[in-house]
Protein backbone atom coordinates (compact mmCIF):
# COMPACT_ATOMS: atom_id res chain seq x y z
CA UNK A 1 0.00 0.00 0.00
CA UNK A 2 1.07 3.41 -1.18
CA UNK A 3 1.85 6.27 1.97
CA UNK A 4 1.76 8.84 -0.39
CA UNK A 5 0.07 12.00 0.89
CA UNK A 6 -1.32 14.92 -0.44
CA UNK A 7 -1.13 18.35 1.48
CA UNK A 8 -1.16 22.30 1.18
CA UNK A 9 2.36 23.57 1.85
CA UNK A 10 1.99 25.64 5.09
CA UNK A 11 4.27 25.86 8.31
CA UNK A 12 1.27 23.49 10.10
CA UNK A 13 0.96 20.94 7.88
CA UNK A 14 5.37 20.52 7.44
CA UNK A 15 5.75 20.57 10.94
CA UNK A 16 2.73 17.56 11.40
CA UNK A 17 4.09 15.87 8.50
CA UNK A 18 7.84 15.36 10.40
CA UNK A 19 6.17 15.23 13.80
CA UNK A 20 4.19 11.73 12.31
CA UNK A 21 6.82 10.42 10.55
CA UNK A 22 6.73 6.78 11.21
CA UNK A 23 9.09 5.88 14.34
CA UNK A 24 10.52 2.99 12.27
CA UNK A 25 11.93 2.55 9.11
CA UNK A 26 12.90 0.08 6.47
CA UNK A 27 16.78 -0.85 6.01
CA UNK A 28 18.24 -2.15 2.45
CA UNK A 29 20.64 -5.52 2.83
CA UNK A 30 23.28 -6.57 1.01
CA UNK A 31 20.77 -8.84 -0.48
CA UNK A 32 18.45 -5.93 -2.06
CA UNK A 33 21.10 -4.14 -3.37
CA UNK A 34 22.57 -7.15 -5.35
CA UNK A 35 19.15 -7.96 -6.58
CA UNK A 36 18.96 -4.36 -7.81
CA UNK A 37 22.36 -4.36 -9.51
CA UNK A 38 21.18 -7.63 -10.97
CA UNK A 39 17.92 -5.77 -12.50
CA UNK A 40 20.14 -3.04 -13.86
CA UNK A 41 22.56 -5.46 -15.26
CA UNK A 42 19.74 -7.03 -17.46
CA UNK A 43 19.08 -3.75 -19.33
CA UNK A 44 21.88 -3.10 -21.58
CA UNK A 45 23.69 0.22 -21.42
CA UNK A 46 25.66 1.12 -24.62
CA UNK A 47 27.07 3.98 -22.70
CA UNK A 48 27.03 5.32 -18.46
CA UNK A 49 23.60 5.71 -17.70
CA UNK A 50 22.43 8.36 -15.10
CA UNK A 51 18.87 7.99 -13.97
CA UNK A 52 17.24 10.46 -11.24
CA UNK A 53 13.63 11.78 -10.04
CA UNK A 54 12.99 13.53 -12.87
CA UNK A 55 13.85 10.86 -15.74
CA UNK A 56 11.58 8.12 -13.66
CA UNK A 57 8.20 11.27 -13.51
CA UNK A 58 9.01 11.69 -17.46
CA UNK A 59 8.57 8.19 -18.10
CA UNK A 60 12.04 7.99 -19.41
CA UNK A 61 12.48 10.68 -21.90
CA UNK A 62 15.83 11.31 -23.10
CA UNK A 63 17.23 14.79 -22.20
CA UNK A 64 18.14 17.57 -23.75
CA UNK A 65 22.19 18.09 -23.73
CA UNK A 66 22.74 19.47 -19.94
CA UNK A 67 23.79 22.93 -20.19
CA UNK A 68 24.05 25.62 -17.18
CA UNK A 69 21.27 28.05 -16.88
CA UNK A 70 20.43 30.52 -14.11
CA UNK A 71 17.46 28.29 -13.31
CA UNK A 72 19.64 25.40 -12.61
CA UNK A 73 22.64 27.25 -10.98
CA UNK A 74 20.06 28.41 -8.52
CA UNK A 75 19.64 25.40 -6.26
CA UNK A 76 23.94 24.91 -6.22
CA UNK A 77 24.31 28.24 -5.05
CA UNK A 78 21.16 29.19 -2.85
CA UNK A 79 21.61 26.51 -1.07
CA UNK A 80 25.50 27.24 -0.28
CA UNK A 81 24.62 30.77 0.38
CA UNK A 82 22.33 29.32 3.49
CA UNK A 83 25.03 27.20 4.24
CA UNK A 84 27.25 30.49 4.77
CA UNK A 85 24.36 32.19 6.44
CA UNK A 86 24.34 29.02 9.40
CA UNK A 87 27.71 29.89 10.19
CA UNK A 88 27.80 33.78 10.07
CA UNK A 89 24.56 35.28 11.08
CA UNK A 90 25.33 38.60 10.07
CA UNK A 91 25.14 37.84 6.14
CA UNK A 92 21.98 38.85 4.35
CA UNK A 93 20.94 36.04 1.72
CA UNK A 94 21.65 38.47 -0.96
CA UNK A 95 25.84 39.03 0.04
CA UNK A 96 25.61 35.26 1.18
CA UNK A 97 24.62 34.81 -2.41
CA UNK A 98 27.23 37.61 -4.14
CA UNK A 99 29.86 35.84 -1.52
CA UNK A 100 29.14 32.43 -3.22
CA UNK A 101 29.66 33.61 -6.97
CA UNK A 102 32.89 35.56 -5.63
CA UNK A 103 34.10 32.51 -5.05
CA UNK A 104 33.19 30.53 -7.59
CA UNK A 105 34.85 33.33 -9.62
CA UNK A 106 38.35 33.41 -7.87
CA UNK A 107 38.31 29.67 -8.36
CA UNK A 108 37.68 30.40 -12.11
CA UNK A 109 40.85 32.29 -11.93
CA UNK A 110 43.20 30.51 -9.69
CA UNK A 111 42.61 28.01 -12.71
CA UNK A 112 41.06 25.64 -10.31
CA UNK A 113 37.96 25.01 -12.74
CA UNK A 114 37.32 22.46 -15.33
CA UNK A 115 35.50 23.69 -18.52
CA UNK A 116 31.64 22.09 -17.76
CA UNK A 117 31.86 23.04 -14.40
CA UNK A 118 29.64 26.23 -12.83
CA UNK A 119 32.54 28.35 -11.59
CA UNK A 120 33.85 27.81 -15.53
CA UNK A 121 30.67 28.79 -16.57
CA UNK A 122 29.39 31.66 -14.64
CA UNK A 123 33.12 33.17 -15.11
CA UNK A 124 32.17 33.24 -19.15
CA UNK A 125 29.07 34.90 -18.20
CA UNK A 126 29.01 38.87 -18.25
CA UNK A 127 28.09 41.23 -15.54
CA UNK A 128 24.45 41.38 -16.21
CA UNK A 129 24.31 37.77 -16.53
CA UNK A 130 25.60 37.23 -13.43
CA UNK A 131 23.15 39.88 -11.81
CA UNK A 132 20.56 37.40 -13.07
CA UNK A 133 22.18 34.86 -11.68
CA UNK A 134 22.66 35.99 -8.53
CA UNK A 135 18.66 37.07 -8.76
CA UNK A 136 17.83 33.60 -9.25
CA UNK A 137 19.80 32.67 -6.77
CA UNK A 138 18.37 34.53 -4.07
CA UNK A 139 14.77 33.70 -5.39
CA UNK A 140 15.64 30.33 -4.44
CA UNK A 141 17.66 30.45 -1.30
CA UNK A 142 14.60 32.68 0.37
CA UNK A 143 11.77 30.62 -0.63
CA UNK A 144 14.20 27.83 1.13
CA UNK A 145 15.20 30.20 3.78
CA UNK A 146 11.11 30.42 4.39
CA UNK A 147 10.60 26.93 5.16
CA UNK A 148 13.42 26.47 6.99
CA UNK A 149 12.51 29.26 9.05
CA UNK A 150 9.30 27.12 10.33
CA UNK A 151 10.60 24.02 10.58
CA UNK A 152 10.35 23.14 14.61
CA UNK A 153 12.61 20.75 14.99
CA UNK A 154 16.31 21.22 14.52
CA UNK A 155 17.25 20.67 10.82
CA UNK A 156 20.38 20.63 8.50
CA UNK A 157 20.84 21.39 5.19
CA UNK A 158 21.99 18.29 3.16
CA UNK A 159 25.77 18.34 2.67
CA UNK A 160 25.33 17.01 -1.09
CA UNK A 161 22.63 15.21 -3.38
CA UNK A 162 22.28 11.20 -2.82
CA UNK A 163 24.52 9.15 -5.33
CA UNK A 164 24.33 5.92 -5.67
CA UNK A 165 26.59 3.59 -8.46
CA UNK A 166 25.37 0.54 -8.99
CA UNK A 167 27.79 -1.74 -9.08
CA UNK A 168 28.71 -3.57 -12.33
CA UNK A 169 25.26 -1.89 -14.25
CA UNK A 170 27.03 1.22 -15.17
CA UNK A 171 24.84 3.06 -13.54
CA UNK A 172 24.54 5.66 -11.29
CA UNK A 173 21.43 6.84 -9.35
CA UNK A 174 21.20 11.04 -8.11
CA UNK A 175 18.31 11.60 -5.60
CA UNK A 176 17.85 15.22 -4.45
CA UNK A 177 17.27 15.97 -1.21
CA UNK A 178 17.35 19.66 -0.09
CA UNK A 179 17.02 19.28 4.13
CA UNK A 180 17.41 17.06 6.52
CA UNK A 181 15.62 16.64 10.21
CA UNK A 182 17.06 14.32 12.33
CA UNK A 183 15.18 13.50 15.56
CA UNK A 184 15.69 10.58 17.97
CA UNK A 185 16.01 7.82 15.71
CA UNK A 186 14.20 9.37 12.69
CA UNK A 187 15.70 11.33 10.24
CA UNK A 188 13.28 12.87 7.79
CA UNK A 189 13.84 14.81 4.54
CA UNK A 190 12.90 17.55 2.30
CA UNK A 191 13.16 17.82 -0.89
CA UNK A 192 12.31 21.60 -2.55
CA UNK A 193 11.06 21.68 -6.53
CA UNK A 194 10.21 24.36 -8.65
CA UNK A 195 7.25 24.31 -10.73
CA UNK A 196 3.78 22.32 -9.45
CA UNK A 197 3.65 18.42 -9.01
CA UNK A 198 2.16 16.32 -11.69
CA UNK A 199 0.61 12.84 -11.75
CA UNK A 200 4.12 11.20 -11.58
CA UNK A 201 5.59 12.91 -8.84
CA UNK A 202 4.76 10.05 -6.34
CA UNK A 203 6.41 7.53 -8.27
CA UNK A 204 9.54 10.20 -8.46
CA UNK A 205 9.67 11.06 -4.58
CA UNK A 206 9.60 7.29 -3.82
CA UNK A 207 12.72 7.28 -6.43
CA UNK A 208 14.58 9.93 -4.18
CA UNK A 209 13.82 8.00 -1.19
CA UNK A 210 14.94 4.89 -2.71
CA UNK A 211 18.32 6.31 -3.89
CA UNK A 212 18.44 8.11 -0.37
CA UNK A 213 18.28 4.76 1.04
CA UNK A 214 20.83 3.31 -0.95
CA UNK A 215 23.54 6.03 -0.58
CA UNK A 216 23.13 5.41 2.96
CA UNK A 217 25.93 3.29 3.98
CA UNK A 218 23.75 1.36 6.41
CA UNK A 219 20.96 1.18 3.64
CA UNK A 220 18.30 2.54 6.12
CA UNK A 221 15.70 4.58 4.54
CA UNK A 222 14.55 8.06 5.67
CA UNK A 223 11.39 7.20 7.79
CA UNK A 224 9.59 10.18 5.34
CA UNK A 225 10.40 12.04 2.53
CA UNK A 226 8.44 15.11 1.86
CA UNK A 227 8.60 16.88 -1.30
CA UNK A 228 7.80 20.23 -1.64
CA UNK A 229 6.67 22.58 -4.41
CA UNK A 230 6.70 26.27 -2.91
CA UNK A 231 5.21 27.57 -6.57
CA UNK A 232 2.17 25.37 -5.92
CA UNK A 233 1.68 25.58 -2.34
CA UNK A 234 1.68 21.73 -1.92
CA UNK A 235 3.67 19.10 -0.72
CA UNK A 236 3.71 15.49 -0.82
CA UNK A 237 5.10 12.83 1.19
CA UNK A 238 6.11 9.20 1.48
CA UNK A 239 7.15 6.80 4.12
CA UNK A 240 10.41 4.94 4.41
CA UNK A 241 8.52 0.94 3.97
CA UNK A 242 10.03 -1.55 1.97
CA UNK A 243 6.91 -1.22 0.03
CA UNK A 244 7.51 2.23 -0.93
CA UNK A 245 11.61 1.41 -1.39
CA UNK A 246 10.57 -1.41 -3.47
CA UNK A 247 8.36 0.78 -5.76
CA UNK A 248 11.22 3.01 -6.04
CA UNK A 249 13.84 1.13 -7.42
CA UNK A 250 10.90 -0.73 -9.86
CA UNK A 251 9.99 2.61 -10.96
CA UNK A 252 13.85 3.74 -11.69
CA UNK A 253 14.61 -0.05 -13.77
CA UNK A 254 11.36 0.48 -15.65
CA UNK A 255 12.74 4.21 -16.34
CA UNK A 256 16.04 2.10 -17.30
CA UNK A 257 14.17 -0.01 -19.63
CA UNK A 258 12.53 2.57 -21.36
CA UNK A 259 15.60 4.54 -22.14
CA UNK A 260 17.00 1.73 -23.75
CA UNK A 261 14.49 1.13 -25.73
CA UNK A 262 14.33 4.57 -26.67
CA UNK A 263 18.09 4.15 -27.86
CA UNK A 264 17.33 1.00 -29.69
CA UNK A 265 15.00 2.75 -31.75
CA UNK A 266 16.81 5.85 -32.41
CA UNK A 267 19.45 3.42 -33.90
CA UNK A 268 17.07 1.30 -35.70
CA UNK B 1 6.38 59.06 -26.87
CA UNK B 2 7.42 57.70 -23.70
CA UNK B 3 7.33 60.63 -21.18
CA UNK B 4 9.50 60.73 -17.46
CA UNK B 5 7.65 61.64 -14.40
CA UNK B 6 9.10 63.83 -12.14
CA UNK B 7 10.65 62.99 -9.24
CA UNK B 8 8.19 60.77 -6.46
CA UNK B 9 8.22 61.88 -3.19
CA UNK B 10 8.98 58.76 -1.99
CA UNK B 11 10.11 55.55 -3.36
CA UNK B 12 7.90 52.58 -4.78
CA UNK B 13 9.29 50.33 -2.19
CA UNK B 14 9.18 53.01 0.84
CA UNK B 15 5.28 53.30 0.32
CA UNK B 16 5.23 49.27 -0.49
CA UNK B 17 6.98 48.50 2.95
CA UNK B 18 4.62 51.38 4.38
CA UNK B 19 4.51 51.77 8.59
CA UNK B 20 5.85 49.18 10.36
CA UNK B 21 3.71 49.50 13.23
CA UNK B 22 0.29 49.51 11.57
CA UNK B 23 0.93 46.01 10.09
CA UNK B 24 -2.33 43.55 10.78
CA UNK B 25 -1.75 40.10 11.84
CA UNK B 26 -1.24 37.87 9.00
CA UNK B 27 -4.09 35.98 8.07
CA UNK B 28 -3.82 33.00 7.83
CA UNK B 29 -7.88 31.50 7.75
CA UNK B 30 -8.91 33.07 4.46
CA UNK B 31 -6.84 31.07 1.72
CA UNK B 32 -9.65 27.97 2.62
CA UNK B 33 -12.66 30.23 1.91
CA UNK B 34 -11.08 31.73 -1.17
CA UNK B 35 -10.49 27.86 -2.87
CA UNK B 36 -14.10 26.80 -1.98
CA UNK B 37 -15.29 30.01 -3.80
CA UNK B 38 -13.44 29.15 -6.97
CA UNK B 39 -14.25 25.35 -6.67
CA UNK B 40 -18.18 26.19 -6.52
CA UNK B 41 -17.68 29.19 -8.93
CA UNK B 42 -15.85 26.55 -11.15
CA UNK B 43 -18.18 23.70 -10.96
CA UNK B 44 -20.83 26.19 -11.48
CA UNK B 45 -19.66 27.10 -15.04
CA UNK B 46 -17.67 23.56 -16.06
CA UNK B 47 -19.94 21.15 -14.67
CA UNK B 48 -19.07 17.73 -14.93
CA UNK B 49 -17.54 18.17 -18.34
CA UNK B 50 -13.99 17.60 -18.90
CA UNK B 51 -12.28 19.42 -21.52
CA UNK B 52 -9.74 18.18 -23.66
CA UNK B 53 -6.78 20.37 -22.40
CA UNK B 54 -7.09 22.63 -18.87
CA UNK B 55 -8.19 26.23 -19.07
CA UNK B 56 -5.89 28.36 -18.19
CA UNK B 57 -6.10 31.67 -16.64
CA UNK B 58 -2.93 34.06 -16.05
CA UNK B 59 -2.98 37.92 -15.10
CA UNK B 60 -3.01 38.77 -19.05
CA UNK B 61 -6.38 36.83 -19.07
CA UNK B 62 -8.27 39.51 -16.92
CA UNK B 63 -6.55 42.51 -19.26
CA UNK B 64 -8.19 41.15 -22.58
CA UNK B 65 -11.12 38.92 -23.76
CA UNK B 66 -9.46 36.43 -25.53
CA UNK B 67 -6.07 36.65 -24.91
CA UNK B 68 -3.65 34.78 -27.77
CA UNK B 69 -0.20 35.09 -28.25
CA UNK B 70 1.00 34.80 -31.55
CA UNK B 71 5.00 34.89 -31.12
CA UNK B 72 5.45 35.42 -34.68
CA UNK B 73 3.74 38.71 -34.20
CA UNK B 74 5.25 39.47 -30.68
CA UNK B 75 5.60 42.79 -31.05
CA UNK B 76 7.79 45.31 -29.55
CA UNK B 77 6.32 46.03 -26.58
CA UNK B 78 6.70 42.62 -25.96
CA UNK B 79 10.29 42.69 -25.36
CA UNK B 80 10.05 45.71 -23.78
CA UNK B 81 7.67 44.29 -21.20
CA UNK B 82 10.21 41.55 -20.47
CA UNK B 83 13.44 43.78 -20.89
CA UNK B 84 12.23 46.17 -18.18
CA UNK B 85 11.63 43.38 -16.07
CA UNK B 86 15.35 42.49 -16.52
CA UNK B 87 16.44 45.46 -15.37
CA UNK B 88 13.89 45.33 -12.08
CA UNK B 89 15.50 41.91 -11.46
CA UNK B 90 18.94 43.03 -11.37
CA UNK B 91 18.07 46.19 -9.35
CA UNK B 92 16.20 43.92 -7.47
CA UNK B 93 19.95 42.34 -6.07
CA UNK B 94 21.54 45.56 -5.77
CA UNK B 95 23.44 45.23 -9.44
CA UNK B 96 24.52 48.70 -10.69
CA UNK B 97 22.56 49.29 -13.98
CA UNK B 98 24.54 51.93 -15.89
CA UNK B 99 22.66 50.66 -19.74
CA UNK B 100 19.65 49.04 -19.18
CA UNK B 101 19.09 47.80 -22.86
CA UNK B 102 22.38 46.26 -22.96
CA UNK B 103 22.46 44.62 -19.58
CA UNK B 104 18.95 43.72 -19.71
CA UNK B 105 19.18 42.24 -23.41
CA UNK B 106 22.26 39.74 -22.35
CA UNK B 107 20.56 38.93 -18.79
CA UNK B 108 17.28 37.40 -21.30
CA UNK B 109 19.38 36.01 -23.51
CA UNK B 110 21.52 33.81 -20.82
CA UNK B 111 18.08 33.19 -18.86
CA UNK B 112 16.18 32.10 -22.30
CA UNK B 113 18.73 31.30 -24.92
CA UNK B 114 17.59 29.30 -27.64
CA UNK B 115 13.90 30.02 -26.89
CA UNK B 116 11.24 31.05 -29.66
CA UNK B 117 11.29 34.41 -28.48
CA UNK B 118 15.04 35.13 -28.62
CA UNK B 119 14.95 33.97 -32.20
CA UNK B 120 11.95 36.04 -32.87
CA UNK B 121 14.08 39.05 -31.43
CA UNK B 122 17.27 38.35 -33.06
CA UNK B 123 14.92 38.41 -37.20
CA UNK B 124 14.03 42.49 -35.79
CA UNK B 125 16.20 44.58 -37.78
CA UNK B 126 18.22 47.90 -36.69
CA UNK B 127 15.54 50.89 -36.98
CA UNK B 128 13.52 48.35 -34.76
CA UNK B 129 16.22 47.29 -32.20
CA UNK B 130 17.38 51.06 -32.08
CA UNK B 131 13.67 52.23 -31.47
CA UNK B 132 13.21 49.37 -28.70
CA UNK B 133 16.61 50.28 -27.12
CA UNK B 134 15.67 53.81 -26.80
CA UNK B 135 11.88 53.04 -25.57
CA UNK B 136 13.99 50.49 -22.78
CA UNK B 137 16.52 52.84 -21.83
CA UNK B 138 13.63 55.70 -20.75
CA UNK B 139 11.70 52.89 -18.91
CA UNK B 140 14.32 51.47 -16.98
CA UNK B 141 15.39 55.53 -16.24
CA UNK B 142 11.32 55.89 -14.71
CA UNK B 143 11.97 52.60 -12.57
CA UNK B 144 15.17 52.86 -11.45
CA UNK B 145 14.58 56.47 -10.20
CA UNK B 146 11.22 55.40 -8.51
CA UNK B 147 11.72 51.79 -7.25
CA UNK B 148 14.44 53.08 -4.09
CA UNK B 149 16.84 50.90 -2.50
CA UNK B 150 15.99 47.05 -2.39
CA UNK B 151 16.93 46.14 1.23
CA UNK B 152 18.26 42.42 1.27
CA UNK B 153 16.85 42.59 4.86
CA UNK B 154 13.48 42.37 3.09
CA UNK B 155 13.83 39.31 1.60
CA UNK B 156 13.15 40.16 -2.49
CA UNK B 157 12.58 37.62 -4.85
CA UNK B 158 11.86 38.03 -8.23
CA UNK B 159 9.66 36.83 -11.16
CA UNK B 160 8.12 34.63 -8.49
CA UNK B 161 5.62 31.59 -9.52
CA UNK B 162 2.69 30.45 -8.48
CA UNK B 163 0.56 27.79 -10.02
CA UNK B 164 -2.22 26.55 -8.69
CA UNK B 165 -4.81 23.47 -10.04
CA UNK B 166 -8.86 23.50 -9.67
CA UNK B 167 -11.71 21.37 -11.09
CA UNK B 168 -9.37 18.27 -11.01
CA UNK B 169 -6.28 19.86 -12.34
CA UNK B 170 -9.17 20.92 -15.90
CA UNK B 171 -8.77 25.08 -14.42
CA UNK B 172 -5.10 26.06 -13.92
CA UNK B 173 -3.96 29.44 -12.61
CA UNK B 174 -1.03 30.66 -13.57
CA UNK B 175 0.94 34.00 -12.36
CA UNK B 176 4.14 35.83 -11.97
CA UNK B 177 5.03 37.92 -9.77
CA UNK B 178 7.76 40.44 -10.86
CA UNK B 179 9.19 41.58 -6.95
CA UNK B 180 7.92 40.46 -4.47
CA UNK B 181 9.39 41.21 -0.13
CA UNK B 182 8.78 40.23 3.00
CA UNK B 183 8.06 36.90 5.19
CA UNK B 184 5.41 34.51 4.83
CA UNK B 185 6.24 33.39 8.49
CA UNK B 186 6.07 36.71 10.30
CA UNK B 187 3.37 37.17 12.67
CA UNK B 188 2.41 40.22 10.97
CA UNK B 189 1.53 40.30 7.07
CA UNK B 190 4.97 41.43 5.82
CA UNK B 191 4.21 40.30 2.33
CA UNK B 192 4.48 42.91 -0.41
CA UNK B 193 3.65 42.34 -3.73
CA UNK B 194 5.23 44.38 -6.51
CA UNK B 195 4.41 44.38 -10.55
CA UNK B 196 5.75 46.35 -13.55
CA UNK B 197 3.64 47.33 -16.35
CA UNK B 198 5.05 49.25 -19.41
CA UNK B 199 1.71 50.46 -20.42
CA UNK B 200 0.06 53.45 -18.74
CA UNK B 201 -2.60 51.79 -15.39
CA UNK B 202 -6.09 51.15 -16.19
CA UNK B 203 -8.76 49.14 -14.87
CA UNK B 204 -6.93 46.13 -16.03
CA UNK B 205 -4.39 47.24 -13.88
CA UNK B 206 -6.13 46.14 -11.00
CA UNK B 207 -7.19 43.65 -11.42
CA UNK B 208 -3.83 42.46 -12.10
CA UNK B 209 -3.35 43.43 -8.71
CA UNK B 210 -6.05 42.12 -7.00
CA UNK B 211 -4.87 38.78 -9.00
CA UNK B 212 -1.78 38.27 -7.78
CA UNK B 213 -2.65 39.17 -4.36
CA UNK B 214 -5.12 36.12 -4.57
CA UNK B 215 -2.75 33.79 -6.01
CA UNK B 216 -0.10 34.46 -3.64
CA UNK B 217 -2.38 33.81 -0.73
CA UNK B 218 -4.01 30.25 -2.55
CA UNK B 219 -0.06 29.29 -2.94
CA UNK B 220 0.70 30.09 0.58
CA UNK B 221 -1.75 30.71 2.22
CA UNK B 222 -1.20 33.49 3.89
CA UNK B 223 -2.47 37.04 2.69
CA UNK B 224 -0.23 39.49 1.56
CA UNK B 225 0.12 42.70 3.38
CA UNK B 226 0.44 44.72 -0.16
CA UNK B 227 -0.48 44.52 -3.58
CA UNK B 228 0.94 47.22 -6.13
CA UNK B 229 1.27 48.10 -10.04
CA UNK B 230 3.78 50.46 -11.32
CA UNK B 231 4.08 51.71 -14.97
CA UNK B 232 7.18 52.74 -16.17
CA UNK B 233 5.14 54.34 -19.16
CA UNK B 234 3.59 57.35 -16.57
CA UNK B 235 5.84 56.71 -13.19
CA UNK B 236 2.63 56.13 -11.85
CA UNK B 237 2.26 53.45 -8.87
CA UNK B 238 -1.08 52.05 -7.83
CA UNK B 239 -0.77 50.39 -4.16
CA UNK B 240 -3.47 48.80 -2.03
CA UNK B 241 -4.07 46.73 0.95
CA UNK B 242 -5.12 43.00 0.59
CA UNK B 243 -8.09 42.10 2.34
CA UNK B 244 -10.92 39.53 2.26
CA UNK B 245 -13.34 41.63 -0.14
CA UNK B 246 -10.08 42.29 -2.58
CA UNK B 247 -9.27 38.70 -2.77
CA UNK B 248 -12.88 37.56 -3.07
CA UNK B 249 -13.15 40.21 -5.85
CA UNK B 250 -10.34 38.51 -7.58
CA UNK B 251 -12.01 35.34 -6.94
CA UNK B 252 -15.05 36.30 -8.80
CA UNK B 253 -13.24 38.12 -11.95
CA UNK B 254 -11.09 35.15 -12.35
CA UNK B 255 -14.73 32.79 -12.47
CA UNK B 256 -15.89 35.27 -14.92
CA UNK B 257 -12.63 35.44 -17.47
CA UNK B 258 -13.43 31.40 -17.28
CA UNK B 259 -17.18 31.90 -17.87
CA UNK B 260 -16.00 33.65 -21.17
CA UNK B 261 -13.44 30.72 -22.40
CA UNK B 262 -15.81 28.05 -21.76
CA UNK B 263 -18.04 29.60 -24.34
CA UNK B 264 -15.50 29.03 -27.10
CA UNK B 265 -14.56 25.67 -25.75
Amino acid sequence: MSTLLYRRNTIQNINELIASAPTASSQLTNDHRASLSARFRAVNATSNRRLDAWMVEQAGRPYDPFHWTPQIARRVLGTSALRRINSRSDLSLSQAVRDELADHLLRSTAGYTQSGSLSYWLSGLSHASLGLVCAEAVTWATTTYEVLQGIERPWQLAQSDAYYDVSAARTSLRGRRDIVINHDEQRVVLRLRAGSPGKSSGPGLRSDLTIDALASPTGSAASRFIGVWPDAGVCLSVDGTMADLRAGARDLVRTAVVQQRGQLLKAA
Amino acid sequence: MTILAPNSPLSAIEALRGDKTKRPLSDLSSASGLRAQLEDGIYSIVGKASPLSPLIVRSSSLRQHHNTTDIQQASLSLFRGILVTQVLRLLSVGVEVTDPFSEALSAWRCEKSGSELVRSFNQLDKEQVARLEADVNAHASTLKRSLGTVSATWLPRSCVRASQRFAGGHVLLFDVVDLMVGSTTSELASVALFDVTTSPLDAGAERTMRFHALMQTLKTSVVPLRTSIFSSATGELWTSDVDYEILSRSADEVLSALNDMWKYV
